[in-house]
């Protein structure tokens, strides 16, 4: 039972952690921001809406916002709620999560080329570049964390991820680090892309949405809050230790989440949207904390460093 | 084995008969002698893969190949179901493609097609050193001649020459090493090499090197893959689909083959297998991304699927080597599997890439856009395919593709530091071919059916054809059935993983079948959701205005189709980045006035290994053998001396000087 209302409350939740994030950057620069709730106002706005539908368009164009929505919560169910664990899980199930995430983003960009906008197909040209970098990064992730922990499914790597020896808190500062640069990438915020420019020559994201309205428009903002917040709970897992009550792990996790899209604000704050030419570098960034912290692990287990 | 080789000689007689018929009979006496076949070919073939056990047929010749064993074993049947499957297909899609070529000569199509086909079943049953050279060159020759069937353009005789002289020098190797391996066990047949390969020690490591180049040319393994991209344009699509679907996975049987006769490989060959074959998949898919030209991208798809069957081939033979069944299980499924489903996608892509083609006349994909409108059924079969292709859920390239992932995660808990750092090259350059092959595939799909024609098409593209659709059905069937009942496929692979994993214990398999049903369990969610987030849509917008208009274009009216974004365009970023490994040269022509009307870009892309290896390697032999030109005097009567000569040496030789 209490899974199930942990489930639903997180099924709720990504649309206020959104208005967090604008919150904490509107209270920085001083503003007084649109309420934490404003994404849930927009969101049953637009569900009321009618759409326009470009006449280039196929069939595709208009299955893909419930495509990219199903697969991401899939992926919801296979990701490991901290304490409960996953609905599905299953040796390999991290395959299952990464390449549904997969199947979202391939619909999504056959929906933006749909449209035959060059504007639409550029960002969909960035994305798909992009997602090269940080999908292998993130199989180097969870390889170093299936080598500390030697289990091969999410739920019972984050199971006992916590139980590890003595070297793992640096191994997992390091993870955390790359996971948060996975959630800027995937959830298309600074530096990586700027959710507020609509019509911009340097975005990725939001132009490749340019056409959508209406329920689609919903889904498709839903699905990507969804997909940031799926993120911010397997940092939540690396963090949570294991031995504290139930409710206590709960306020906890949920705490780390907030904190984690409360960051998101503060980077968006502090550091300007990155030069084209410069996020494939900052991605790197990614791929060099997952290689360290593999070696690191290696390292210790075979007594290299001791 | 009787019935086996009945079908095999129905297949040959289909081309025979195809002669005899007139004109437009010819494609369906072609049809009808292979749909004959397959009543003969695939009843023992799935018989032995459901229950194991072998058939074998002696057959006696005369000198020098003595009696050659027959041997129709479960990896044979595998590979047998696939290459029977495939024909019958090709034969179908022949119907309708072949249409426009009446009166070309059509009768040496569908005669070397019948011999293509049943030289490559023959392959896979002869275990006769001699015998299989001879049906191997067969296979090798007959295709030549469907590569080179349009021999009227000159780029189709200059791709079926270089197909021609790839598998030549490919067999010197296989030439060389049964050679080798027939000497040194004093025996032409296959069992017999095992005494021979499974000794550890230099000359079986020599050995197993000479077999992998020999059918790694044949398969399309990096360096030796160069003649896919050029032979799969040049040649009629039905024939390019089978020959990427199938024949290339005659190059995978062979060094399958020849490990099972191995036993338990060496330690070195299971690292080095592994490493070219994950050179291989990113290659491949790297150089797919840059291309335009539909059938040309789908030929380097080809070597990276080639890629990552040799990943799971590494991750079993690593598996064996450190004693581990279950790696070993893992990567042999991945491997198996990926065999069959490499078969059904990519067949449908290269179908479909046919049935584009014989609508708008062109392969390059920057001519194209806007084809799903007229091709609905095309299209539909077509994304399938490349979902199914990139490994994406629901569909059987997933489940392969994580087959080989959990061979490789497994293998992170192995005591060697090489095993652990090989298993996480290769799982992350899994997810690397992985994501560039969603870059490839929404590329190919995205440009091609979505938005608008990038140029007017002169007529309507239309799929009247339906011959042309029945075998992408056929195959997209299987495709999602795979996808979404995948323990099924366990069954059908439990005999050859025994025969390659005889350690391991067949309560083994029953976690992967577990696995397999969760996943199916998972997929159905995806399925239910889609349907329900659909429903939903379809419920909110029931009363709302769903209004038409074009797409929004920021205010700039005059936008015209050509604005596209194009394949060019859309993969540049990625290979700006990866500039070094697949260099383009770019040739811009404008004028140099202020207002220029006219301007031109071109790039291509060009092949790492044809530029450093092969093009250095050629020159160098041209130059050696420049130095023997002189033997070659034009005059009739040197030559005959020549032979005089070397038949007195020769007699001296045998005879004795003394």
């Amino acid at each position: 039972m209490p899974a199930a209302v942990t489930e639903i409350i997180i099924v709720i939740s990504p649309l206020f952690l959104i208005g967090l994030t604008a919150k904490v950057k509107a209270l920085w620069a001083g503003r007084k921001g649109a309420p934490v709730l404003q994404p849930y106002y927009d969101f049953f706005k637009l569900l009321g809406k009618g759409e326009v539908i470009s006449t280039t368009t196929s069939p595709v164009f208009r299955i893909a916002p419930s495509i990219g929505i199903a697969a991401t919560f899939v992926a919801l169910m296979v990701t490991p709620i901290p304490i409960f664990g996953s609905f599905i899980h299953f040796e390999g199930d991290f395959v299952l999560f990464a390449y549904l995430l997969g199947l979202a983003k391939f619909l999504m960009v056959l929906g933006a080329l749909d449209t035959g906008s060059s504007f639409e197909g550029m960002g969909a040209s960035r994305e798909v570049t992009y997602s090269t970098i940080v999908e292998t990064a993130f199989f180097i992730v969870i390889g170093s964390l299936a080598l500390l922990t030697r289990h091969f499914s999410f739920e019972s790597i984050f199971a006992s991820v916590n139980l590890s020896s003595g070297y793992s808190p640096l191994v997992k500062i390091l993870l955390v680090v790359s996971l948060f640069i996975m959630l800027l990438a995937e959830g298309s915020r600074v530096p990586v892309d700027d959710p507020t420019t609509h019509l911009e020559l340097t975005m990725i994201h939001e132009v490749m949405v340019l056409d959508y309205s209406g329920p689609d428009l919903a889904f498709v903002q839903y699905a990507a809050s969804l997909k940031m917040t799926v993120i911010a709970i397997l940092i939540a897992d690396l963090f949570l230790p294991s031995s504290v009550p139930l409710m206590v792990a709960c306020v906890l996790s949920a705490a780390i989440v907030a904190l984690v899209f409360v960051s998101v604000g503060v980077v968006e704050s502090l550091i300007a949207r990155s030069r084209i030419s410069h996020i494939p570098q900052f991605l790197f960034l990614m791929t060099t904390l997952a290689l360290t912290s593999f070696a690191v692990v290696a390292f210790f287990l075979f007594g290299v460093i001791k | 084995m009787t019935d086996f080789l009945t079908g095999v000689v129905l297949l040959f007689a289909g081309g025979l008969g195809a002669i005899v018929a007139g004109e437009r009979a010819k494609a369906w006496v072609f049809f009808g002698f292979t749909a004959a076949a397959q009543f003969f070919i695939l009843p023992p073939v799935f018989e032995i893969l459901l229950n194991g056990g072998q058939l074998v047929l002696p057959a006696y010749f005369s000198q020098p190949i003595g009696t050659a064993y027959l041997r129709l074993d479960s990896l044979a049947a595998l590979f047998a179901s696939v290459t029977s499957v495939g024909a019958l297909l090709t034969s179908i899609f022949s119907i309708g493609y072949m249409k426009i070529y009446r009166g070309q000569g059509l009768s040496s199509y569908f005669v070397f097609l019948g011999m293509m086909s049943a030289s490559m079943l023959l392959v896979e049953v002869a275990q006769n050193a001699i015998l299989f050279l001879i049906v191997w060159e067969l296979m090798s020759i007959s295709s030549f001649f469907l590569v080179a069937f349009e021999n009227g353009n000159e780029e189709v005789r200059k791709a079926g020459l270089y197909y021609f002289i790839a598998m030549q020098a490919g067999v010197a190797f296989l030439i060389a090493a049964f050679a080798l391996a027939s000497a040194a066990s004093g025996s032409l047949d296959f069992s017999s090499f095992a005494t021979v390969l499974s000794k550890h020690g230099s000359v079986s490591i020599l050995l197993f090197v000479l077999f992998f180049v020999g059918f790694g040319t044949k398969a399309g393994v990096f360096p030796m893959h160069t003649w896919l991209p050029r032979a799969h344009p040049a040649a009629p699509t039905g024939v390019s689909a089978l020959m990427s679907g199938v024949m290339i996975k005659t190059g995978i049987y062979g060094i399958l083959r020849i490990l099972l006769l191995s036993g338990i490989p060496d330690y070195r060959l299971a690292y080095g297998v592994l490493i070219i074959s994950v050179i291989t998949a990113v290659f491949g898919v790297m150089n797919a991304v840059a291309q335009n030209d539909i059938k040309k991208l789908l030929a380097y798809s080809s070597i990276e699927n080639i890629g990552i069957i040799g990943m799971g081939i590494g991750v079993g033979m690593l598996g064996l080597v450190y004693n581990n069944p279950l790696i070993a299980m893992l990567g042999f499924v991945g491997a198996l599997l990926h065999v069959v489903n490499h078969f059904t996608f990519k067949s449908v892509l290269f179908y479909g890439s046919g049935v584009v083609y014989s609508q708008t006349h062109t392969r390059n994909m920057d001519n194209l856009g806007g084809l799903g409108k007229y091709l609905p059924l095309t299209s539909l079969m077509f994304l399938i395919a490349s979902l199914a292709i990139t490994g994406l859920p629901v569909f059987n390239g997933f489940i392969s593709e994580l087959a080989i992932y959990l061979g490789l995660a497994r293998s992170f808990s192995a005591g060697s530091i090489a095993m652990i750092v090989a298993a996480l090259f290769g799982f992350s350059a899994l997810a690397f071919i992985g994501s560039m092959a969603l870059l490839c595939f929404t590329k190919v799909y995205g440009i091609c059916f979505l938005g608008l024609p990038r140029t007017k098409y002169h007529v309507e593209p239309n799929e009247r054809e339906r011959t042309l659709l029945v075998p992408m059905a056929m195959l997209t069937v299987v495709i999602v059935g795979i996808g979404l009942l995948p323990w099924i496929t366990i069954d059908l692979l439990k005999n050859v993983i025994m025969e390659f994993v005889p350690s391991l214990n067949p309560d083994q398999l029953v976690p992967l079948t577990g696995i397999f049903r969760t996943i199916s369990g998972a997929l159905a969610a995806v399925i239910g959701l889609v349907g329900l987030f659909y429903g939903l849509r379809t419920f909110l917008l029931r009363r709302r205005k769903v209004a038409e208009y074009k797409t929004w274009d920021c205010g700039y009216q005059v936008g015209s189709s050509r604005l596209q974004y194009t394949s060019s365009s859309f993969a540049q970023p990625f290979l700006h980045l990866v500039a070094e490994l697949v260099p383009q040269k770019i040739h811009v022509e404008k004028q140099p006035v202020l207002f220029p009307e006219q301007a031109s870009l071109e790039s291509h892309t060009q092949d790492l290994s044809e530029r450093f290896i092969f093009r250095p390697m050629i020159g160098i032999l041209n130059k050696f053998l420049n130095l023997f030109s002189w033997i070659q005097s034009g005059r009739l009567q040197l030559y005959i001396m020549y032979g005089l000569v070397f038949l007195v040496v020769l007699l001296i030789w045998i005879l004795g000087v003394k």
